[in-house]
Parts: C-alpha cells; structure tokens; sequence
C-alpha cells in the first residue's frame, strides 16, 4: 500500500466523523462530540493548541480540563509534526482536490508557487500579537478545519450555513487561480504552530542517500510535493506536513531504493 | 446582534468571549438545540459563541452544556439548575395579560424553578423574584401574547 492510499483512507475517516458527529449528537448519542476546534471521545477530550493558548493567554487563567487537553495534540505534533495537515485536515482534502482539479484541466494560475517561509510566521505573530487588541481568541476565525467541521453540524442542524464558509471558498478560489496550495503553506496560523513543536527526533521525510539507495536527481519528489519543496533538504523549519507524496513519487522509480524515507 | 443571551454557567460577557475556543460544541450536546452557534454576520467578536433566543427556543437547564465546555467559558462548576443566573425575567405589565386584568398563568406555571423564581401576588399576577430567575427564557416562550410580556434580559448575575 503506498503512503497515499492510507492517507486517503484517513482523510476519509475524518471527513465521515465531521458528517457522523453532528448526526450522532442530534439523535441523542454524545459520546463523540465536538469540532476541529475541540473534541471529546468520551473522557479523551482534544483541543486546538494555538485556539486554546490564545484563550490562557487573553484570561491569565488556564483551566485545568483545557491544559489536559492539550495533551495528546501537542504530544502528536512532537511526535509527528505537523501530520494532522497532511493526514487529517479536511482544508487540506479540499485544497488536494483543488490542485488535483486545476492540474487534471490543464490550467495555469497567475503567481507560480513561493518557496518563501516568512509568511506563515508573520501570520502567525500577527495573530498572537494582535489577539489582546481583538479581545478574542483571533485563530478561531482562521481555523478552517473549525470552520468546515462547525458550519457542517450547522447545515446539519438548521439547514443554513453561515458567510463563513466564504473564507473556504476563498481559500479555494485563490488556490484554483492564483497561487498553488497557498493557504496550507503559507498563512494557516493552527498549521505554522503546530509545526513549531518539531525536534530533532520529530517524524521527518529524510533523505539519505547511500550506495544502496542512490538517488539520481531526477526530482519526481519535487514534482510530487504540493508546496513545491525539495525533499533532498531536511529542515525543520520547512511546512512539510509529511504528507509522504515525495517518498511515494521516489519508490515509483527507485522501488526498494529510495533514499527517501520517514524517520523520527 | 443585541447583547446576547448565553447559556447556563457563561462567565460575564468580556471574560466569556476571552475564553470560549467557538468549538460548539454546547450546540452539538444541547437535546433542544436550544443553543445556536453566532455567525460571521453577528460580528467578527461573536462569530463562533453560542447563544438562545428563548422566544424561539428557551433553555430547559439539562446543564449539558456546561458539562461539555472544553474552556471552562461555561463554568462547569454550575451544576445545579437554581444557581444558574444567564440573565433576568421582566414582566411588562402594560401588556401582561395577568396585569390587565385577564386570567393567565402561562409563565407561571412552567416555571422550572417553580413558584420561587415566579411568584404570583395576591391578585393572581406574576412577579419575578430576582433572587431566584435564573433567566432561562421558558416564560419568554410559553407567554401567549403576540410580543412576549415577560422576556429575559441577557447578562450574567452573581
């Protein structure tokens, strides 16, 4: 099985959970229950790092239940990076089959893709910096995971949705025509923060080359990588979300012989 | 959106907007789908809290929610109904049929915190008693008056 294939498999798992919770908890059965903001599998409660930071640090208060919390997101993201992006983040589902879309009809969009990295990280202090100003916890408007999984049992629950979704659509938009994978990439603050968790034994796609795993620059990886990286550099500054295309891309022409490969 | 109606245990408004993740999940858990979730186009501040519009839907205080807030926005202290203090019953006695003279007891007798929170004096009208509404709405809901002539005022009380 290749690394897609499983990935799509819990891509799809997450996208039924975003259907299935609402429906649940409307028929009277909340043992699951919650959002991509913040979620409770009965006593197993998970919320967004970032979103719940913004909260302790707006109240100089931290509640006891919201710091449990945090436990199994922030243990994930030392453990494997940002992987929530790549394997469980409907946006990210959405904005694959945006790319998916745009390249199977053959289009061109205005701005090739940036290899910058700043963005992201100003994204990510202005929202930090800005939210005792705003009064509120500002990442929860940016979240679009939280926003697709809220306004799903919102459309479940009273048959509307709310203008919010127009953030997802301009999300899509701007990923249809004028920039490749932008938002993923480059501005989602809840992503950029995880990501800052990384160490040096954090799952990374690592690239050894040696006599047995010879790579012979043929950049398929690259080609392969949504965000336009070069998986032959290791950084961990990089927005990889280990997604495992590249390593996928690589065993398609070195079988066995890959020198790409995950390691923690 | 005029200041909103938040269901039981909310911190005071500043606080409560500081702590709640906008996760929704009170909504999901509500049974009465009493709780809404507020939109983009109530304001950027509210986009994401819950709120009820008990003429539509009032609380029945099953205290769900609280236990279901991840953030403590909804005080999970707030067990018991009766302390629950989300905002407070007015009556309008220019329209109150009670006041004017015709006999009507709807508030009154749905009441959850029965014969404490509403009272009715000695001439058979209703009288909310401040110390013990604890703003759930069900009067606003059941009142038969075309606009209600008891409604809830938003806003915690200690």
């Amino acid at each position: 099985m290749t690394i897609r294939t499983a990935r799509r498999i819990v891509q799809a798992a997450s996208l039924v959970f975003i259907i299935a919770i609402p429906v649940l908890n409307r028929n009277g059965i909340d043992f699951i229950t919650g959002s991509f903001y913040s979620l409770a599998v009965g006593p197993v409660w998970i919320s967004d790092p970032l979103i719940a930071l913004q909260t302790i640090l707006l109240t100089l208060h931290a509640d006891a239940v919201l710091l449990v919390s945090l436990v199994i997101p922030l243990a994930l993201a030392f453990v494997l990076g940002r992987a929530f992006c790549g394997w469980v983040c409907p946006q990210n589902a959405l904005s694959e089959f945006v790319d998916w879309a745009v390249r199977a009809l053959r289009l061109r969009r205005f701005i090739p893709q940036g290899r910058t990295r700043l963005p992201r990280y100003l994204v990510l202090a202005a929202v930090i910096i800005l939210t005792p100003f705003a009064g509120i916890p500002l990442a929860s408007l940016l979240s679009a995971p939280g926003i697709i999984s809220v306004q799903t049992a919102k459309l479940i629950y009273e048959g509307t949705v709310g203008v919010e979704v127009g953030l997802i659509g301009l999300i899509v938009l701007t990923e249809f025509l004028v920039v490749r994978r932008v938002w993923c990439a480059h501005v989602c603050p809840i992503g950029t923060f995880l990501g800052m968790f990384r160490t040096g034994r954090t799952l990374t796609v690592t690239f050894a080359s040696d006599k047995e795993h010879v790579c012979d620059r043929c950049m398929d990886c690259m080609q392969a990588c949504q965000f336009g990286l070069d998986p032959t550099k290791n950084k961990l500054s990089s927005p990889c979300h280990n997604c495992g295309d590249c390593i996928d891309a690589c065993r398609r022409t070195r079988h066995v012989k890959s020198p790409l490969h995950y390691r923690f | 959106m005029k200041k909103p109606l938040r269901p039981p245990g909310a911190l005071p408004e500043r606080d409560f907007l500081a702590r709640c993740l906008r996760c929704g999940k009170c909504a999901q858990v509500c049974p009465f789908q009493s709780i809404r979730i507020a939109g983009l186009l109530d304001g950027l501040e509210q986009m994401g809290t819950p709120f009820i519009k008990p003429r539509e839907k009032p609380c029945w205080l099953c205290m769900k929610c609280t236990a279901a807030c991840p953030s403590g926005a909804l005080d999970r202290k707030v067990k018991a109904k009766e302390i629950v203090r989300m905002g407070l019953a007015k009556i309008d006695n220019k329209t109150c049929l009670a006041w004017q003279g015709t006999l009507c007891r709807s508030c009154y007798d749905e009441c959850p915190i029965f014969n404490e929170a509403l009272v009715m004096d000695a001439e058979l009208r209703p009288v909310v008693n401040d110390k013990k509404c604890t703003g759930c709405g069900i009067c606003e809901s059941v009142c038969p008056v075309d606009q209600a002539a008891i409604v809830v005022q938003p806003g915690v009380r200690s």
